[in-house]
């Protein structure tokens, strides 16, 4: 089993395809990064024309009052007890800014990272994942090099599990990458520190409306794992859905051009088709997971992150059956 | 060899950010899973603050409620004073009684949340018994449209307008039921962003100050306080440091005008 796994991997680098996702990913980083770096020196003039010089350089000024307002807000016995604990939460970022001397214009690698992750998660990273995993099989159908693994004396279901778990070491390998490579491209643009500062999370839904009543401050880098962490779980999702559609479809062409469009369509199937509820129920719209830390989601009554995750292992666990039971049944004519 | 070292290399890495990943996964479902983990400790402190609020009539004072969002809660005035201090420092100067103000302004507050803040009647107490209310609204309403195109901005505004004018309507209403005497001051709306306007933008804020000014004056004993000519050329010298409330002067320059304009009634009361 351990050979067969080796074996995979050795041929998946040979055939440089892990190569080139690294590539994608280091141009796709470097201009991100470049953008996020134009951007914000835009606004910071923009905010300078408004404002005058000294709302960006002197922003101790600025935030030491507004952490005086949010103070006074807390205080105020008007207030909704549900409306402060984001108070606390925005008040504590604040603090956290001042106490280190972090001017919150200013974005950060930690920052980056993060972001890159959280907007690739329902596109890019799928499609990268695609890209691995649609030809692990149907790559050796179309070559006939199928036959040479079958008629070793191994069972069918371990030459498919040993491409299947092949590919989860890939997934991870890609989330490494994905990770390494915009800190330290980033970490160029912006300085490579901010892990420690605080980012809001634990937004729920209640009663189809957005619930701030449990939010709280995580450090950065543990924020930065859980969407990590989302978006590797996507990515074995995704990755177990193409390879599904690899075991059922011969040629590579097809199975790359059948999951990329699915994953398109479900892209603005949401928009189109928002109140119908069955949408929900596909894997398309519940991949973007990471929405759900940072309280960005459109409130949709019924749709929560552990909804969307076992939607998700849903279709997972089905594509894996499917495939295996597809494999180890069908005849292999080449 | 390569392809050796290579293999294993993949191997720990993927073995290791397996363990990794699982953990945070593990992590992120808690934490939006789990119940409100943050110290709800505060409650003791907000009782007696209600309790301040006195409960009857008293012929020696004069109560002044101060209702609405930012502007009315006294944002972004360094001396964090606001209304409820200048206007009572004045108030106390020309009146021999004593001067008690309540502020119940929220920040960012909408016309439809002072609509609801008022039918919740948490404020019935302090409303009964005051001599003055004094109104700042329709600042948030109207803000969020500044960002969007010259054609939809119309559009919408005329859509906020509306929602705002009946939420208007209905709050005036909502007062004046609890409260039929007393005189309700209310402010206009003054540009912070004086600098960056162009004209459309400028008349569909005059229009808006107009249409509240006709409202204000349906009821019988409302005045409304402009404050857009005041900050026109003076945004300089009266708006805070954010760029949008009021400083310490702006607030000043507001409570003198807001008190020439009571001279004679508050020597009445």
């Amino acid at each position: 089993m351990f050979s067969l796994i080796e074996n995979e991997v050795i041929k998946m680098i040979s055939k440089k395809r892990l190569l080139f996702v690294i590539a994608i990913l280091v141009a796709l980083i470097s201009v991100f990064a470049y953008g996020q770096h134009h951007s914000s020196e835009r606004i910071k003039t923009q905010l300078s024309q408004r404002m005058g010089i000294s709302a960006t350089t002197d922003w101790h000024k600025l935030a030491d009052q507004q952490l005086i307002e949010l103070k006074n807000r807390l205080d105020s016995p008007y207030r909704d007890e549900k409306d402060k604990s984001a108070l606390r939460v925005r008040i504590e970022q604040l603090q956290y800014n001042l106490d280190n001397d972090i001017n919150p214009l200013e974005q950060s690698a930690a920052k980056f990272t993060t972001k890159f992750m959280e907007q690739s998660i329902f596109l890019f990273l799928p499609l990268l994942i695609i890209m691995l995993a649609s030809d692990m099989v149907s790559g050796e159908s179309s070559s006939g090099t199928i036959k040479l693994l079958l008629v070793r004396n191994v069972p069918r279901w371990k030459v498919l599990l040993s491409k299947f778990l092949t590919l989860i070491m890939l997934e991870i390998i890609v989330l490494f990458f994905a990770f390494v490579l915009s800190e330290i491209i980033s970490g160029l643009f912006f300085g490579f520190g901010g892990w420690n500062a605080p980012v809001a999370t634990g937004f729920k839904l209640v009663a189809g409306k957005l619930d701030t009543s449990s939010v709280l401050n995580v450090p950065q880098w543990r924020y930065t794992l859980m969407v990590y962490s989302l978006a590797f779980f996507v990515s074995f999702v995704v990755g177990s859905i193409s390879f599904m559609i690899s075991v059922l479809v011969r040629s590579t062409a097809a199975s790359i051009g059948i999951i990329m469009s699915t994953l398109v369509a479900g892209n603005f199937i949401s928009y189109f088709l928002s109140d119908w509820k069955i949408t929900r129920y596909m894997f398309m719209v519940n991949l973007r997971l990471t929405d759900y830390l940072s309280g960005s989601f459109q409130p949709i009554e019924g749709m929560t992150l552990l909804f969307s995750i076992l939607v998700l292992l849903g279709w997972a666990s089905a594509s894996i059956i499917i495939s295996f039971v597809y494999f180890t049944k069908k005849d292999i004519l080449v | 060899m390569f392809k050796k070292s290579m293999w294993y290399s993949i191997l720990v890495i993927a073995f290791v950010g397996f363990v990794i990943l699982a953990n945070g996964f593990y992590q992120a479902i808690l934490v939006t899973t789990q119940a409100n983990p943050q110290p709800t400790s505060e409650s003791a402190p907000l009782e007696s603050a209600a309790d301040l609020t006195p409960s009857s009539k008293n012929p020696n004072t004069i109560q002044m409620l101060i209702l609405g969002d930012s502007v009315a809660k006294g944002t972004g005035d360094e001396k964090s004073k606001g209304f409820s201090g200048y206007l009572s420092e004045y108030l106390k100067n020309n009146t021999s009684k004593e001067i008690i103000a309540d502020n119940a302004g929220i920040d960012g507050l909408e016309s439809t949340g002072l609509l609801e803040q008022l039918q919740s009647h948490r404020l019935e107490e302090q409303l009964t018994h005051t001599d003055i209310i004094l109104v700042s609204i329709g600042g948030n309403d109207i803000r969020s449209i500044l960002t969007l195109n010259s054609f939809d901005k119309e559009n919408e505004f005329k859509v906020r307008l509306d929602r705002y004018l009946s939420n208007l309507k209905l709050t005036f209403k909502e007062l004046r039921r609890t409260n039929p005497n007393s005189i309700i001051i209310f402010l206009g709306l003054y540009n912070p962003y004086e600098k960056a306007t162009n004209l459309v933008d400028s008349q569909l804020l005059n229009s808006w100050n107009f249409n509240t000014q006709q409202l204000v004056e349906t009821d019988g004993k409302a005045i409304f306080i402009p404050t857009y000519d005041l900050f026109k050329y003076n945004t300089e010298r009266f708006v805070a440091q954010d760029g949008l409330h009021p400083n310490s002067a702006g607030y000043q320059a507001i409570s003198n005008r807001i008190s020439r304009s009571l001279e004679m009634i508050i020597a009445g009361l």
